[in-house]
């Protein structure tokens, strides 16, 4: 294995062996605390064009699965990890790491001070970083020159409507870079499911008839998407019962008149207290995420809070006054991570049944 | 939701220690137990504590009333009646201590009163606990996968069952006419075959069937529950062997680095939803069994009590476990537990997680009873035949694992890459399929004969990640040998934990000449933090552990700090008294405002328990890696057990300053069964000796002889290197206690050793003179002019116990099957405590 | 045969959650709400949804509780029997009632209970909520909110546990 470097925008470097594929990548870096569930991580295209850093010691060990997969293809700009596992590719585990990074031209670094590395990362906040050959001026300038792209939704969003038929209730979800645990737990409900893109129209989603819309998770900032797509939520979130989940639960406290803050640190892992204000219940899911919904800009005549995170604080979860609308920061889908939050999904189908109930009465 | 048991109804509370040190029977459950009493008292709780463990720690604690007596039914309802219990804590003393309140429980009759509440458990659960097949069954009911027999008589049931649980079964004779019934089933053609051998050896013509799991991979997770149902998961570990091997006996390994977050995910809510079923208030041990092929995932073990693995995880994540635990067992909701200032403030609630791997290695009895001329059965099985744990903790799986061999051994000879080589083709073969203690050295000959990966892991069903690693650190170790004095190589093999020694034999030099060649080329060792964020926030962590990476992150204390070595994983002869005796010497340190550093690699020690010292180093305990600590924190003293003699020496001989705590290198020979062993008990305090009294030890027992000791006066003109507790033995042809011992016996074919660290236990409770902190304060010169006056008429003492300290009835033949009978003095395991009058 | 649950615990506190969140949406602010349970178990879910409310908004809404057991529209009118003080019946004037009760069968019941609040206060508008609708009605009445919607035979019994008198909280057909 070929010795590469990590460089950040401020200057610091890390020396790594490289791994995956030889290429030379720029992206956003940032932590994962994540002890389970690589695949599900770097598949994700909330990462899209980020390079993760894994406190897991060890990466790689239980292989690449055929049913782990968060994306079609994986976006990540690098992967950074202390200790690369080798495993022979068999019955079991069809692919391995560093083959699966090969196939898809994303550069890997190991044997990095991942700890050094993370406590650096916690003090700085994300920034720009380059995995590289030689950690020379030159690459720097040319990292700190790059800029990077916010249009990582347009690069994961499907362009197309497409179905993924079922015989149980009709949900659109509205595509912003859709994770496929989503339409998993959506198919363990044997939903009818229709995803659109998220240029799609008021028309177009009410010609489906549904009986409940998903906004899905996905990449980046949400205040770079089209103000269309607020007035889509607003008109939408009146009529059918509505779920945003990640960047579309965001949209939907923006659609709202709630603002964004940016996390004074990145939380990207699933080991925070996530209470449910209403039972005080906690309970512990995957969160990927750089902004939070400011609390004080929340308007009590729309929306109401309904999740918190116990750690920081943070806004998890949101639901509308008036409609049967509701949001999570959080992935309810567990994948990867704990089943406890699954039970959103249970909540949201039983309130499309009710919805369906009283429409027909 | 309501409390199960709030705290205002808790005003006297009973914890039950966990007796007698055994086969899976640490100092976990006394050390969990002297950690939480303070904490309870901070609850303005009332703590008593019955146990009867010589060794025990918490019987010296100044939080509790306690009561040191054999654990009997009769003795725990009376410390319960004459107390006024209302509520009883055995889950920190595990199984025993819950099988014996449960027993308590079940006798209980209308005139005892009220039954005392149980903490953090129901009544009903704690009898469902204690009893496996309605624990089983409830899971069963409430859908959970659990493993259910299923007793039939004719040919199609069986062929039903055949398709509803599939192969490999497990089919049995109900009611046997034989002893080992078993047979797994892997092919269909063998089904009816089985099932018609199993009639025959059923003499009601009966056959069990079950699923088989042996060979699937076994996991441990641990998990937490509050009053109101908020649960969480504290930590998780696989075992590199398969299930078929005790999960003590397996090399385990922490975090899970095999299995896909989908079945982990799946694994922690079915704990979950038992711990929920069990209503428990507390942290819970399960295991299961997993088939990562078939995505199966069995249930086969629930242990809502403190265990190893719940030690084990507290030290492996920094999460602090026992402060939990005590509060959710009182009551107070998850989000609400006030931690100690060095925790961070979400910490109880937050799951750690880890950016480091630790790996647990069993220590196995067979080297010292082969030395003694007692063969025993070395083939791993289903049923434990490790007496100590040790851990290692690394950056990558094999660093972890050198630490982990390295600390269970001491020293590298024992580990050399060579001592496989003997063994022919035949031989490996048969113990890759019936594996040994040797286990991993098995692996690693096997790697370097040439057997392919895929072949390894079919034989032995371990993961083939394992025997990639194995490669890559047979590959590692032929580099350097290969390539001599090279400090590329010295950079890798430092990097994945090779030891100075290791480095040192490939060689052929010493490892000062390898400590002095690594430090003019900057290899340097750099520390990490042992905390529960994974570097997520800030900690105060006090946990470290040894890398070569680029950021340490371990700075000095204090200039005039202690170290204490500990005394790794415990040994037969060795048990659980010299964790013991390092524990106590701490606290007295502590007392005295010694800045105090531990290096120690056993999780179910007590030196590790996190208010004994300012400072924890989780390191093998060789002498590079003390002298890398000691280069770091430049302690003023060393304090040392005594039969650390080579260590002693090098520390020396590097001008350290070394404190020993008298000890000899084996535990002495118990005396024959025509004999009595007498010893004249002395205490010297560097200057002049003090007699103390005399014992007799005789068939197992140790009693007090009512007699006044004197010293001869040859006796009191010997010198000794160190201050401490020593005695004078000699034997003598007698099967009776004797009341009176002829003082001109003594110095007749006597000799003298120091005393054994668990009659210093022994003599300190039975006398309530503190002899381990009197050694400490000697050895320090802080001997107090009340020290002295006590110890000048310390033999004038009136005699008034009458207590015993016996040794434990423990089944050597259910675990090792021995050819010959075991001394059980000199491979003791546990002890107890008895009256003389019995 | 054993009993069968329907609703274990953390099914049933996610119903009652729901309720609160729609009890939310149908009445804005949650101004004027009074919330009536119906003994025994209904008054239980009532404070339930109650503190839920409080936990969310930082509001106290009143809860009383009714009993309607002399109050069929079998038995002769008595409405002294209904459990309610002066102040309490005055309070129901001009409020949003959400009536509670665990289990919606014949709907005689909730006839009563409407019955008796209408008379003897005159709130501005009733609604109804139900842990569960077991179906077979007997007269118009359907819930506003439902906790969980179980299809039962006539003959088959609906047993609600709470916590605060059954110590554990379940919903499960009974034999």
């Amino acid at each position: 294995m070929m010795q590469r470097h990590l460089i950040l925008e401020d200057g610091t470097v890390f020396q790594g062996l490289g791994f995956g594929a030889p290429a030379t990548t720029f992206g956003e870096i940032i932590f994962h605390t994540a002890m389970t569930g690589y695949q599900e991580i770097i598949t994700d295209p909330i990462y899209d064009g980020q390079m993760i850093v894994f406190a897991m010691p060890v990466i790689g060990a239980a292989g690449i699965h055929a049913e782990a997969y968060e994306s079609v293809k994986p976006t990540i700009s690098g992967m950074i990890v202390h200790d690369l596992a080798e495993v022979s590719v068999n019955r079991q585990r069809r692919m391995n790491l560093d083959r699966f990074l090969k196939q898809h031209n994303i550069p890997g670094l190991y044997q990095v001070d991942t700890r050094q590395l993370i406590r650096h990362l916690r003090e700085t906040g994300p920034q720009k970083a380059s995995i590289v050959d030689y950690a020379d001026e030159h690459a720097i300038d040319q990292l700190v020159a790059t800029v990077l792209t916010n249009k990582q939704v347009q690069n994961t969003a499907t362009p197309k409507p497409y179905a993924n038929p079922g015989r149980g209730r009709h949900i659109v979800v509205i595509d912003f870079g859709l994770k496929h645990g989503i339409l998993r737990m959506l198919g363990d409900y044997d939903a009818n499911v229709s995803v659109l893109p998220y240029t799609t129209t008021v028309e177009e989603v009410l010609t489906l008839d549904p009986d409940g819309i998903i906004l899905s998770t996905g990449p980046g900032d949400p205040r770079t998407l089209p103000e269309s797509v607020l007035t889509l939520i607003r008109v939408l979130q009146s009529k059918v019962p509505m779920l945003g989940i990640g960047l579309g639960h965001e949209l939907f406290a923006l659609a709202n008149d709630a603002e964004l803050m940016p996390l004074s640190s990145e939380h990207h892992g699933m080991n925070h207290p996530i209470q449910e204000i209403i039972s005080r219940q906690i309970f512990y899911a995957m969160q990927g995420q750089g902004y939070a919904v400011d609390a004080n800009s929340i308007n009590r005549k729309k929306l109401f809070v309904t999740y918190r995170d116990l750690v920081d604080g943070a806004v998890q979860g949101l639901r509308h006054r008036e409609f049967p609308a509701f949001s999570v920061q959080f992935f309810p889908d567990a994948a990867p991570g704990p089943l406890e939050a699954t039970t959103v999904f249970a909540d949201f189908f039983e309130t499309v049944e009710d919805y369906v109930e009283h429409y027909n009465q | 939701m309501l409390n199960i048991t709030t705290n205002n109804k808790i005003k006297r509370v009973l914890f039950i220690g966990a007796g007698s040190n055994d086969f899976g029977r640490e100092a976990e459950h006394d050390a969990a137990i002297y950690q939480v009493m303070p904490e309870l008292r901070g609850h303005g709780v009332e703590v008593f504590l019955i146990d009867e463990n010589p060794y025990a720690l918490s019987l010296e604690s100044l939080a509790a009333t306690v009561f040191w007596q054999p654990l009997t039914v009769e003795n725990l309802k009376k410390v319960v009646h004459d107390n006024n219990i209302d509520t009883v804590a055995p889950l920190f003393g595990g199984k025993s201590s819950l099988r014996l309140w449960a027993e308590v429980v079940q006798s209980w009759v209308h005139g005892d009163g009220p039954v005392p509440n149980t903490l953090g458990l129901t009544i009903d659960m704690l009898l469902k606990v204690n009893n496996i097949p309605a624990l089983t069954s409830l899971m069963s009911d409430n859908g959970l996968p659990v493993i259910n027999n299923y007793v039939l008589k004719a040919q199609d049931e069986a062929n039903e069952l055949l398709r509803e649980l599939q192969l490999p079964l497990m089919v049995r004779a109900l009611h046997p006419n034989q002893t080992n019934t078993r047979h797994v089933v892997d092919r269909l053609d063998d089904f009816e075959d089985a099932i018609h051998l199993a009639k025959l050896q059923s003499i009601t013509q009966e056959v069990i069937i079950s699923r088989a799991i042996n060979g699937l991979k076994e996991v441990s997770l641990e998990v937490l529950r509050d009053f109101r149902g908020n649960k969480m998961q504290i930590g998780a570990s696989e075992d590199m062997d398969p299930i078929g091997i005790h999960t003590a006996d397996s090399l385990s390994v922490s975090p899970i680095l095999t299995i896909q977050d989908q079945l982990i995910s799946q694994m922690r809510d079915y704990a979950f939803r038992i711990a929920d079923l069990l209503q428990l208030q507390g942290v819970m041990h399960v295991q299961f069994a997993v088939d990562d092929d078939t995505h199966k995932i069995y249930i086969i073990k629930v242990s809502p009590y403190i265990d190893q693995m719940a030690t084990r995880m507290s030290l492996a994540t920094g999460y602090p476990t026992m402060l939990v635990a005590i509060n959710l067992a009182m009551g107070v909701a998850l989000e609400d537990i006030v931690l100690p200032h060095n925790f961070g403030n979400n910490t109880a609630m937050m799951e750690p997680m880890m950016d480091h791997v630790v790996v647990k290695l069993p220590v196995f009895p067979f080297g010292e009873l082969a030395e003694a001329g007692v063969q025993v059965n070395r083939q791993l099985n289903s049923v434990q035949k490790s007496i100590g744990t040790t851990l290692g903790f690394g950056r990558t799986f094999i660093e972890a694992l050198e630490k982990a061999i390295r600390s269970a051994h001491f020293n590298n000879a024992s580990f050399s890459p060579t001592n496989m080589a003997h063994i022919n083709d035949d031989e490996l073969i048969q113990q890759l399929i019936h594996p040994q203690d040797n286990r991993v050295l098995l692996l690693i000959e096997a790697i370097k004969r040439g057997y392919e990966i895929d072949e390894l892991a079919e034989l032995t069903a371990i993961d083939e990640f394992y025997f990639h690693q194995l490669q890559h650190l047979h590959k590692l170790e032929e580099e350097i040998e290969s390539d001599i004095d090279s400090i590329r190589s010295l950079r890798r093999g430092k990097k994945y934990g090779l030891s100075d020694g290791l480095l040192a034999r490939f060689w052929h030099t010493d490892f000062n000449i390898i400590r002095t060649l690594a430090k003019e080329n900057d290899i340097n060792v750099t520390y990490k933090a042992v905390e529960p964020s994974a570097g997520e926030f800030p900690e105060n962590a006090r946990q470290y552990y040894a890398t070569y990476e680029s950021e340490n992150e371990s700075i000095q204390i204090n200039e005039a700090s202690v170290l204490v070595i500990g005394s790794g994983a415990f040994r037969m002869g060795d048990a659980a008294s010299g964790s013991y005796a390092t524990a106590i010497a701490m606290s007295e340190l502590r007392r005295l405002q010694y800045p105090t550093i531990i290096m120690n690699n056993n999780p179910s020690d007590a030196t590790l328990l996190p208010h004994l010292a300012d400072k924890q180093y989780l390191e093998p305990l060789e002498i590079s890696d003390v002298m890398r600590v000691v280069e770091l924190e430049n302690p003023k003293i060393i304090v040392i057990p005594g039969n650390r003699r080579k260590l002693i020496k090098a520390l020396r001989d590097l001008g350290q300053q070394v404190m020993v705590l008298p000890k000899e290198k084996h535990t002495p020979n118990g005396p024959n069964e025509n004999q009595s062993e007498f010893a004249l008990n002395i205490f010297y305090d560097g200057q002049k000796i003090y007699p103390i009294n005399l014992t007799q030890h005789m068939a197992g027992e140790i009693r007090i002889v009512p007699q006044v000791a004197e010293l001869l006066h040859s006796i009191s003109q010997s010198r000794i290197d160190n201050p401490g507790v020593y005695q004078i033995i000699w034997y003598q042809d007698t099967i009776h206690w004797l009341k009176n011992v002829d003082s001109s016996d003594i110095g007749h074919n006597s000799w003298l050793r120091p005393m054994p660290f668990g009659q210093i236990a022994y003599m300190t409770k039975v006398m309530q003179i503190p002899w381990i902190r009197l050694t400490v304060r000697a050895a320090l010169n802080e001997l107090s002019k009340q020290d002295i006056e006590m110890l000048t008429t310390v033999n004038q003492l009136p005699i008034v116990h009458q207590l015993s300290m016996v040794a434990a009835d423990v089944n050597y033949q259910l675990h090792l099957q021995p050819s010959n009978v075991i001394d059980g003095t000199r491979f003791e395991i546990g002890v107890g405590v008895n009256y003389y009058e019995r | 045969m054993p009993n069968k649950e329907v609703l274990d615990n953390a099914s049933l506190q996610r119903a009652l959650t729901r309720i609160t969140y729609e009890i939310i949406e149908r009445n804005k602010g949650g101004q004027d709400l009074v919330l009536v349970g119906i003994k025994t178990r209904g008054e239980f879910l009532a404070h339930r949804i109650a503190s839920r409310l409080e936990q969310l908004e930082g509001v106290k809404i009143p809860v009383m509780a009714i009993d309607i057991t002399n109050f069929r529209d079998d038995v002769l009118n008595r409405e002294d029997s209904l459990g309610l003080n002066d102040e309490e019946k005055t309070n129901i004037a001009n409020k949003n009632i959400v009536l509670i009760d665990d289990v919606l069968f014949t709907g005689r019941t909730i006839r009563a209970a409407l019955d008796a609040l209408i008379h003897i206060g005159r709130p501005n508008t009733i609604a109804l909520a139900v842990l569960v609708d077991r179906g077979h009605r007997e007269l118009p009445i359907r819930a506003d909110f439902v906790g969980k919607n179980i299809p039962t035979a006539q003959n088959e019994k609906i047993k609600v546990f709470v916590q605060e008198i059954d110590g554990r909280d379940a919903v499960e057909i009974v034999h």
